[in-house]
């Protein structure tokens, strides 16, 4: 693990092809980018119309869509046909720009945050678009952009119930925000870097050998407090049960998106399901080593996949088990509970690596 | 690997991040936009008035949406404010921490800022805690009406 860094995504493009200048340098971003956002598109075309109902109906006994082709797997492509093609009803009284931007908002906002996560190499390729200086920040502040399209199809929608759930969304950002920042922070007072790649390295470290089998220093492993907060507050984030208030379907409807249809409910499941695998991507960044797993370096995006699939599987799980919280529950919860516990972690972390270091 | 400075291409890749980023963010509008053009290519539209009339539930819409209505947490999201400012305000902190402590500066020199100024917030949300911002408030109607079937029953 000592080699150096393995080039950027772009970078490698333009050395393998020669692209010359910035324009090459632009070319080879926009390929690049296009790969990704098809790779996290693949992702959730598998978990939206397939993984979800399968898994759904895993929990609760029951057989799902096994019909079309091997495993039901053809419904894939199905579904986004018949999603596609049906008749988009524009509601009264809407607010239009607004009602059709945010469609738009969510699943590109989630699609930016993968510019920054390292997400594993295939041969010689290292799946990393960028790297900068600020990425461990930046990557939650393109992950909440997603609450502002919430509220903005809440108010638009002119409904009632997209209404109460757009403010639901505001009020579950406003109490879950801070202490998943502020527990992320104490995974930066290890690794002493706010780079993407940094916080990776530093989680190859060797924490223990046991029997001559290195286990890694995951921050996982170094923190677990700090990882469940982080778990928890990262299902507020992504908006999943036992924190998915802000659509609550046996409580308001849908929620934000009750007045959307065809192309446009597709975006916002789409986004949802982006939204969640970014939060499974920085989860596995901060707190499970990136793509780092047993094996040869050319193939840690396998082990990216397994992690971030892991991540899926657990808000499918909770989805079936965990009963929803109420919303005086959730403020009370993220002020009184989390944000207590957040700043003590941070503070004892600082302590601690003080002391030893 | 800790505290490194970037790796040998920090100059000239240092605008190729953003440049990047900037793509993805053109491909993350492309893909919605697409769809919504391929979708608009397919579908039919058979406009009925039933159709377009908001959703309630299946009765007949009463009122508009947009009226004047206490969200109830208002002073929680004023408090958010500061709280978000204060997390920024720490990140530079937490990043230089370690560095500082391989560099052999002690600790309580580095800890004592952070801890002032977390604590100076700490005294905000104690003050706020015990005057009853963070909690939910119940609109007076809404206790009245709670009272009101408590009695009934």
């Amino acid at each position: 693990m000592a080699d150096a860094p393995a080039q950027l995504f772009p970078e490698f493009l333009v050395d393998t092809f020669g692209l010359p200048g910035v324009l090459g340098e632009v070319v080879a971003a926009l390929i690049a980018a296009f790969v990704v956002g098809n790779i996290v598109l693949a992702f959730t075309g598998v978990a939206g119309p397939w993984a979800k109902r399968k898994i759904t109906a895993a929990f609760t006994d029951r057989i799902a869509v096994s019909r079309v082709g091997p495993f039901g797997l053809l419904i894939i492509p199905a579904s986004a046909v018949q999603l596609l093609a049906k008749e988009l009803i524009v509601p009264e009284g809407v607010d239009r720009p607004t009602w059709d931007l945010a469609p738009i908002i969510l699943p590109a906002s989630a699609l930016l945050g993968f510019a920054v996560i390292p997400m594993g190499q295939i041969g010689p390729v290292n799946l990393h678009l960028a790297d900068p200086e600020v990425g461990f920040a930046l990557v939650f502040a393109f992950a909440s952009i997603a609450s502002v399209s919430l509220v903005m199809a809440g108010y638009g929608s002119n409904n009632k119930y997209s209404m109460l759930g757009g403010l639901r969304a505001v009020a579950q950002n406003l109490a879950y925000e801070i202490p998943l920042i502020v527990t992320a922070m104490s995974v930066v007072i290890f690794a002493g870097t706010l780079e993407m790649s940094g916080i990776v390295a530093a989680q190859s470290e060797t924490l223990v050998s046991i029997g001559g089998f290195d286990i890694p220093a995951w921050y996982a492993l170094v923190n677990p407090f700090a990882f469940v907060l982080f778990l928890a507050a990262n299902m507020a984030e992504i908006g999943r049960n036992p924190f998915d208030i802000p659509e609550a379907p046996t409580e308001i409807v849908a929620g934000y998106q009750t007045e959307y249809s065809s192309s446009y409910f597709v975006l916002f499941y789409l986004g949802e399901f982006v939204h969640i695998f970014l939060g499974g991507a920085i989860l596995a960044v901060t707190f499970l080593g990136g793509p780092a797993g047993p094996g040869p370096e050319s193939i840690s995006f396998l082990w990216f996949v397994v992690k971030v699939w892991g991540f899926f599987l657990f808000t499918q799980w909770c989805r079936s088990a965990l009963p929803r919280v109420r919303i005086d529950q959730l403020i009370e919860i993220g002020w009184k509970g989390m944000l207590v516990l957040s700043f003590a972690n941070l503070v004892l972390t600082a302590v601690i690596v003080g002391v030893i270091a | 690997m800790r505290g490194r400075s970037k790796p040998q291409h920090v100059t000239e890749t240092y605008m190729s991040d953003w440049i990047a980023i900037g793509a993805l963010a053109a491909v993350g509008l492309l893909i919605p936009v697409a769809m919504m053009v391929v979708s608009a290519l397919l579908r039919p539209s058979v406009p009925e008035t039933g159709k377009s009339t908001t959703y309630e539930s299946g009765e007949t819409p009463t009122g508009t949406t947009r009226i004047r209505f206490n969200i109830q947490y208002y002073m929680v999201a004023l408090l958010f404010v500061v709280f978000d400012i204060e997390t920024v305000l720490l990140f530079p902190w937490v990043t230089i921490y370690r560095p500082a402590l391989e560099a052999g500066v002690p600790m309580i020199d580095l800890l004592w800022p952070m801890l002032a100024f977390v604590g100076i917030l700490a005294i905000g949300l104690v003050w706020a805690w015990r005057t009853g911002a963070v909690k939910w408030t119940r609109s007076p109607r809404a206790t009245r009406r709670k009272t009101e079937r408590e009695v009934n029953q």
